[in-house]
């Protein structure tokens, strides 16, 4: 699936300011004025974005060769800190690959990122914090006659990311999405 | 025949009365009710696994048919089940889902099960040790030894499962009930300590029962393209389905080519205790637990029906106790493949009975579902679901098929 850039709403008059706002449409303005933390936040939102559109390609190629992504939760059910899910890059690649094999519900998944904190480790390397709460506007999943169009709260947790900087471009190198959730009721086939 | 009108549409189907049910046993709430009554509370649920409380004083709490209880570990280190209410004025006790009595609580003391309403305090082995201005208010007309806890039938068996019975007197024991079908996995699951590192839950808007035969049916294959690319060959349609006494069906083994699933990998490696490499053994449990090992990884559900059209489903992986933390990663990783809440299968599972639930809501046109294909008993045989309804028409006094009517043995073996 081709990204579309988002469009600013009518009347919104983008700068270097508030170019964040509206990823994709001013490329340009960035220059190095921004600063590495700056190109941290935009790389996650710009990642939130390729994921909300289910551009899966789109969201790798944001990703280092070297990329590890794995979903995790707390239980304290059995009191032991889980792992849902841990790929690599090629792994994430064979199944994004192979879904279309594969039987799934396909209602649209909405993150919403907050970037709460990103942490430098010289020029190089970046850690950041960010809070992700995921809606799921049902489609076919139960009765679309009856639910089709209804969002529902899917997710909870945070994204914990390790980036790296090089040529002005921010690359992730690991993404754990840590679940507050343990009820997750059907799941799903896709990276979250 | 072509598309039907009404009266084609809801006649009996061509086939013996065992090879399909009425849709109202997975939609009608009376008949809910019922099943809570005349099967959940009479019969043995595994509620949890050891390792879950594996400290004196640990606890785990969980309900049946309704009930809460509490589990919890004494410090003689058996394992004890109460129910999980406070025989003063009925407070749910405990209401973490796990933890340790070690610790006090506001109300009350290290080593005890405290209610926090009023603090009275219960020991680990239900006895009620406290009661709070016990003689100003009670003088000598009730005493703690009169208000213990109720304590219930619980054994931990089968690989380490905590199993339960609200029933005092169970029909059958524990291993009577339960030993045959586990005879093909029991020298893997009890050679070591096992222990659970994977826990979700489902809540879906479907029956029980058709998640429980999601779990015995193979037929389904079809909806799961890993299973078709990983099993699909002669061995695996030799698979047999095998009917144990008390509704329990195990589903014979052969040896699964992970391999061919692009990015997955054979689990030889790391095969439970006394398995050749990569083998694949289920085990179905009346009225709705399943054990299923894929090579590497053990998973059971324990299904916590809700209502008559809504199901809690828990799910567990299990490693052994004494795994590497890479040999558990390389376990984890299997399980997850296919089974973990972003695996390729339970997702189009569990997207399979809420789509079956979907049309099955209480109220709607009562119709037939279908479980009539003879293959020798072998994986797409129905022979399980059909072994099932027999043992629940029994339990409920209800036919399958025509759910006003008295069950009857006869109808049941006709057509076997
Ligand atoms: S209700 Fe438990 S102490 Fe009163
Ligand atoms: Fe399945």
């Amino acid at each position: 699936m081709e990204v579309r850039p988002v469009q600013p709403p009518a009347g919104f008059i983008v700068n270097e300011t508030n170019a964040r706002q509206c990823p994709g449409v001013l490329e340009t303005s960035w220059g190095n004025a921004v600063d590495a933390a700056n190109l941290v936040r935009d790389a996650i939102y710009r990642s939130t974005i390729a994921l909300d559109q289910q551009d899966w390609n789109g969201w790798l190629e944001q990703c280092d060769d070297e990329f590890q992504y794995a979903i995790k939760s707390w239980s304290p059910e059995i009191n032991k800190d889980m792992t849902y899910l841990a790929l690599d890059r090629k792994g994430l690649e064979n199944m994004i690959k192979l879904l279309p094999k594969h039987n799934t519900d396909h209602s649209p998944l909405t993150r919403h990122t907050s970037v709460y904190t990103v942490e430098m480790n010289g020029d190089a390397i970046a850690h950041a914090v960010s809070s992700v709460i995921i809606y799921q506007t049902l489609l076919d999943g139960i009765n679309s006659h009856i639910d089709a169009g209804e969002s529902r709260l899917f997710l909870v947790g945070k994204y914990i990311d390790k980036l790296k900087i090089k040529d002005n471009k921010a690359k992730f190198i690991s993404r754990e999405v840590r679940l507050e959730n343990r009820r997750l009721d059907k799941g799903s086939h896709w990276p979250i | 025949m072509a598309a039907k009108n009404h009266r084609q549409w809801t006649a009996e189907p061509n086939l013996q009365m065992n090879e399909w049910v009425d849709s109202r046993i997975y939609s009608d709430p009376q008949i809910f009710e019922e099943e809570l009554q005349k099967i959940f509370k009479k019969t043995w649920i595994p509620v949890c696994h050891e390792s879950e409380l594996p400290k004196p004083y640990d606890f785990r709490t969980t309900s049946i048919a309704r009930e809460p209880i509490v589990v919890c570990r004494g410090p003689d280190n058996e394992v004890r089940a109460f129910l999980n209410v406070c025989p003063h004025r009925g407070m749910i006790i405990e209401r973490r889902p796990s933890g340790s009595f070690l610790e006090g609580q506001p109300s009350g003391n290290p080593k005890r099960m405290t209610c926090m309403f009023h603090a009275w305090q219960y020991d680990m082995k239900g006895n009620c040790v406290y009661i709070s201005r016990e003689k100003e208010g009670f003088q000598d007309r009730l005493c703690k030894e009169d208000v213990g806890l109720r304590r219930l039938r619980c054994e931990v068996k089968f690989g380490g499962f905590v199993w339960v019975n609200l029933d005092d007197n169970p029909k059958v024991s524990l291993e009577d009930w339960a030993a045959p079908a586990f005879q093909c996995l029991r020298k893997s699951l009890d050679a070591e300590p096992l222990e659970v590192f994977h826990y979700h839950k489902a809540v879906v808007n479907a029956n029980y029962k058709l998640w429980h035969d999601t779990n015995c049916e193979f037929y389904h294959d079809f909806m799961h393209y890993h299973n078709r690319v990983t099993g699909f060959n002669d061995a695996y349609f030799a698979r047999k389905n095998e009917a144990f006494d008390h509704g329990h069906v195990v589903v014979g083994t052969f040896q699964v080519n992970y391999e061919k699933y692009e990015g997955f990998e054979s689990r030889a490696a790391l095969s439970f205790p006394h398995l050749p490499p990569n083998q694949w053994y289920m085990i179905d449990l009346f009225p709705g637990m399943n054990f299923n090992l894929r090579g590497s990884a053990l998973r059971c559900d324990i299904v916590t029906p809700l209502g008559p059209d809504k199901v809690m489903i828990e799910y567990r992986g299990l490693g052994l106790k004494r795994d590497t933390p890479e040999e558990r990663m390389t376990r984890i990783n299997h399980h997850n493949s296919i089974w973990g809440p972003f695996g390729r299968n339970l997702h189009e599972d569990l997207i399979g009975v809420q789509g079956q639930g979907t049309t099955m809501l209480p109220g709607s046109e009562p119709r037939r579902i279908l479980h009539g294909r003879h293959e020798n008993q072998t994986i797409h045989d129905e022979n399980g679901m059909r072994h099932y309804y027999e043992e629940w028409g029994r339990w409920m006094n209800r036919r399958p098929s025509k759910p006003d009517q008295p069950f009857s043995e006869a109808i049941a073996v006709a057509a076997e």
